[in-house]
């Protein structure tokens, strides 16, 4: 027999336990002592103060209704787009384009959108300018609104497409062969089978805009919204990190409730057993009318970031507007900036990296038989607990516990931070791959001598690849576009582009706070598009 | 030889198998029939080493091998879907074990097999390009490279159809007897089951309800399950059969 020896599985469970011990509960606990904790111990006076003023409710209560009313907004919006490209005969090459459209401004980070929205529609904004008036005060409540749902509608559109494509659709034949009027076909065989994914839709893109700061830092105005409060009591003229980790906790608690209802939500979905291929019926009304309204939303979102391309390239928007590449040669040889950049993407790599061998890591516990297969429940937790804790807090527990540390103002602590807080999707989407891989392959190698390291080599890797960079490309992006943690964890040394975003917004840099834009964006584009060339190439070898 | 002795096995509440005491013969091919249910895959796993029972003993040639892990038990198994590795073409899953351990087949007898196994023009192709039935035969070559003591097979025909069936049956009878192979197949098909072994253990709720040579089960059928289930169908099967040639024009004419 041979000596028991520790296996694979189990250090992998060490390490991201270790890991997750580090650098999740124990800044979830620093917070929350932080917050009940004052130099005579245990007291409840910084909830005390912070209700005290009143205003905090005022702040809740903004934000809960501002990302509410965005929330429903978004996800009728979202529909439309969805619909088009599930239940109408639009060539399919039109749908792939709506579909990428839709998703683009996901490769922006918020705090772009925010100033986008700012040059768009603000006093001097060109589409003001174009329609000679100004629609709507941005500063406030409308502004807050646009942006959000330009933040969530990518988010919101791929849960529905989603949905939508494991519908069975040979129910709509069913249903109309039985008589159903269309509008009955359409109530019991597209909405029924959707409803609690609207419904996920809706606290996804609430939570969301609940927990962005990006949005709130150009367009709040007077507003008092939460995420703004918090950034005011840690980084604001006198920082008070006793009450910041207090409304930290008031951030988190409808972020967790948000989570835990979804989780329930998706219980309730419906599964079909199998997906069947049918003939939409012909609809040229139905096809023409989605088409145009799915192309007016994307020109509306797409219209906002025009400026984006504009501002930067004239002389001086919008007094003198000759065409000039001066400003974008100045910034491309201005050294920090270039540093900053460079940062941006030394980080993007490695959170892409390491995030993606961690999630593939627990995934291999968790996904694949094997008599380890129980502890998979541990990553499956972590998994659900980053979910619920929104960037911002998640930074400013990191701010607070890695104060005065070696990792104080450094990029291993970026890292850490990024990978921790965007750890759940891509470990479900792992997860799932890999559950749909044949269950035999480990047995079947260990028969054939294999070492269990040996077939993850050799069998599941090989099989895995196509979910691997998709992680891989999503971790990237997301460290790319990200604002709300980071911005408490950046320092002069370890400065990335968003955070230099915020930062410059002091000074009314726009010209750089567009071309920075437009790096993050022609980097994401770049590396997805790297990605897709690398699987292309493999799948024409593999045939 | 293969004894199974006195064999239990409970998952939480359920008792899967009871009382299983059974022995299998050097070079024989038995089958373990059964609904599904019946506890027959859980069986398959205690014999191959994936579950442990709760209590009772597997030896194989009179050692105790009830604790030794799978992987040295020197049995080997062909799943139902085949598991064979999609990234590598035929031949490199026919040889993946070697690559373990080199000098388990030697390069004749790897080329052997495949001739056997009738595999030649297919090597070069990827897993998705083969039929249901190639697909078997490089999983069975695969194994075969490994000398397995005992070769097991999990529902190896269900997922083939009509003259394919026949022809995968008579290769394993043919590994069987040139490799004088201790065969056991798991299949829920009596038709299969008395068709292709030498013995058949009919399994239902957990226990043996009989094990014997196909024709003492057609004709001493033991417990009116068997009668029920196994022999009924057969019955049904080949009554529509002969009815499809010698009754045929009279229906046509109805």
């Amino acid at each position: 027999m041979s000596k028991k020896k520790i296996s694979p599985q189990i250090v992998i469970l060490l390490f991201s336990g270790l890991l997750f011990g580090f650098f999740l509960l124990l800044p979830m606990v620093t917070i929350l002592a932080k917050s009940v904790y004052g130099s005579d111990g245990v007291t409840f006076e910084f909830y005390a103060n912070l209700f005290a003023g009143g205003n905090i409710f005022q702040a809740f209560l903004n934000s809960v209704l501002i990302s509410a009313a965005s929330g429903i907004i978004t996800t009728v919006l979202a529909f439309i787009p969805a619909y088009a490209v599930n239940y109408t005969n639009i060539h399919k090459r039109l749908k792939k384009i709506i579909a990428a459209l839709v998703m683009l401004p996901m490769l922006l980070p918020t705090i772009t959108y925010g100033f986008a929205i700012i040059y768009s529609l603000g006093k001097q904004g060109i589409i003001t300018k174009i329609l000679g008036r100004q629609i709507v005060d941005i500063y406030g409540t409308a502004g807050l609104i646009i942006g959000y749902v330009i933040y969530t509608l990518p988010i919101s559109f791929m849960l529905i497409n989603n949905t939508m494509g494991y519908i069975d659709k040979k129910f709509m034949i069913v249903s109309r062969i039985m008589g159903d009027s269309t509008l009955k076909t359409f109530v019991n065989t597209v909405i029924t089978p959707l409803i609690s994914t609207l419904a996920v839709s809706f606290i996804q893109s609430f939570t969301l805009s609940f927990t962005d700061y990006g949005i709130p830092a150009a367009l709040a105005g007077n507003i008092n919204l939460l995420s703004t409060r918090l950034y005011n009591e840690m980084l604001g003229s006198l920082p008070d990190f006793n009450t910041g980790s207090a409304v930290s906790i008031l951030m988190l608690l409808p972020s967790v409730l948000s989570i835990l209802l979804i989780s329930c939500l998706n219980r309730y979905n419906i599964r079909y057993n199998k997906i069947s291929v049918i003939e939409l019926t012909k609809n040229r009304v139905r096809d023409w009318i989605c088409g145009i309204l799915s192309g007016i939303i994307i020109l509306l979102v797409l219209s906002m970031f025009t400026v984006i391309f504009l501002v930067p390239f004239v002389e001086q928007y919008p007094y003198k507007m000759q065409l000039t590449v001066s400003h974008v040669t100045e910034i491309f040889t201005d050294h920090t900036l270039m540093n900053v950049y460079r940062n941006s993407l030394i980080v993007a790599f490695l959170t892409a990296l390491l995030g993606s061998l961690l999630v593939y890591a627990c995934a291999l516990v968790s996904a694949r038989r094997g008599e380890h297969r129980h502890y998979g429940k541990i990553p499956d937790t972590v998994s659900l607990i980053t979910n619920t804790i929104p960037g911002m807090v998640l930074g400013v527990a990191y701010l607070l516990t890695f104060r005065g540390t070696f990792l104080q103002n450094t990029f291993a602590v970026l890292i850490l931070c990024n990978i921790v807080h965007y750890f759940s999707s891509p470990y479900l989407m792992m997860k799932s791959s890999l559950e749909k891989l044949n269950a035999s392959w480990e047995t079947t190698a260990r028969l054939m001598g294999d070492s269990w390291l040996k077939t993850v080599v050799r069998i599941i890797t090989p099989n895995a690849i196509a979910t691997l960079l998709e992680v891989f490309s999503y971790f990237f992006v997301n460290a790319m576009v990200t604002v709300s943690a980071v911005i408490f964890l950046a320092s002069t040394k370890t400065m990335i582009i968003t955070a230099k975003i915020k930062e410059l917004q002091h000074f009314a840099n726009f010209n750089e706070i567009f071309v920075l834009s437009i790096l993050i964006l022609s980097t994401n584009l770049a590396v997805k598009g790297l990605i897709r060339l690398f699987a292309a190439i493999r799948m024409k070898k593999g045939k | 030889m293969l004894e199974l002795k006195n064999i239990e096995k409970s998952f939480g509440n359920v008792n899967v198998l009871r009382h299983i005491n059974f022995s299998v013969d050097d070079g024989e091919i038995i089958s373990i029939l059964g609904s599904s249910g019946s506890g027959k895959t859980t069986l398959l796993n205690i014999i191959l080493g994936i579950t442990q029972p709760d209590c009772g003993e597997i030896r194989f040639n009179t050692h105790d091998i009830t604790k030794v892990p799978m992987e040295e038990r020197g049995f080997n198994i062909v799943f139902q879907d085949y598991a064979l590795f999609p990234n590598l073409n035929a031949y490199e899953n026919i040889v993946y074990g070697l690559r373990n351990k080199p000098d388990i087949s030697t390069p004749d007898e790897v080329q052997d097999l495949i001739d056997l196994l009738g595999l030649r023009e297919h090597l070069n192709k990827n897993i998705e390009q083969l039929s249901g039935g190639q697909k078997q035969r490089v999983a069975l070559a695969r194994t075969l490279v490994m000398k397995p003591r005992i070769l097991l097979l999990d529902e190896p025909l269900s997922a083939l159809d009509g003259v394919i069936k026949e022809s995968i049956k008579e290769k394993i009878r043919q590994i069987a007897k040139e490799f004088h192979l201790t065969t056991i197949i798991v299949t829920h098909d009596p038709e299969e089951a008395l068709s292709l072994s030498d013995k058949v253990m009919i399994l239902g709720s957990g226990t043996i309800l009989q094990y014997a040579k196909p024709d003492e089960i057609i004709h001493a059928p033991k417990d009116g399950f068997v009668t029920e289930f196994i022999l009924r169908q057969l019955e049904i099967k080949r009554s529509n059969i002969l009815a499809l040639f010698d009754g045929g024009e009279v229906r046509t004419a109805v």
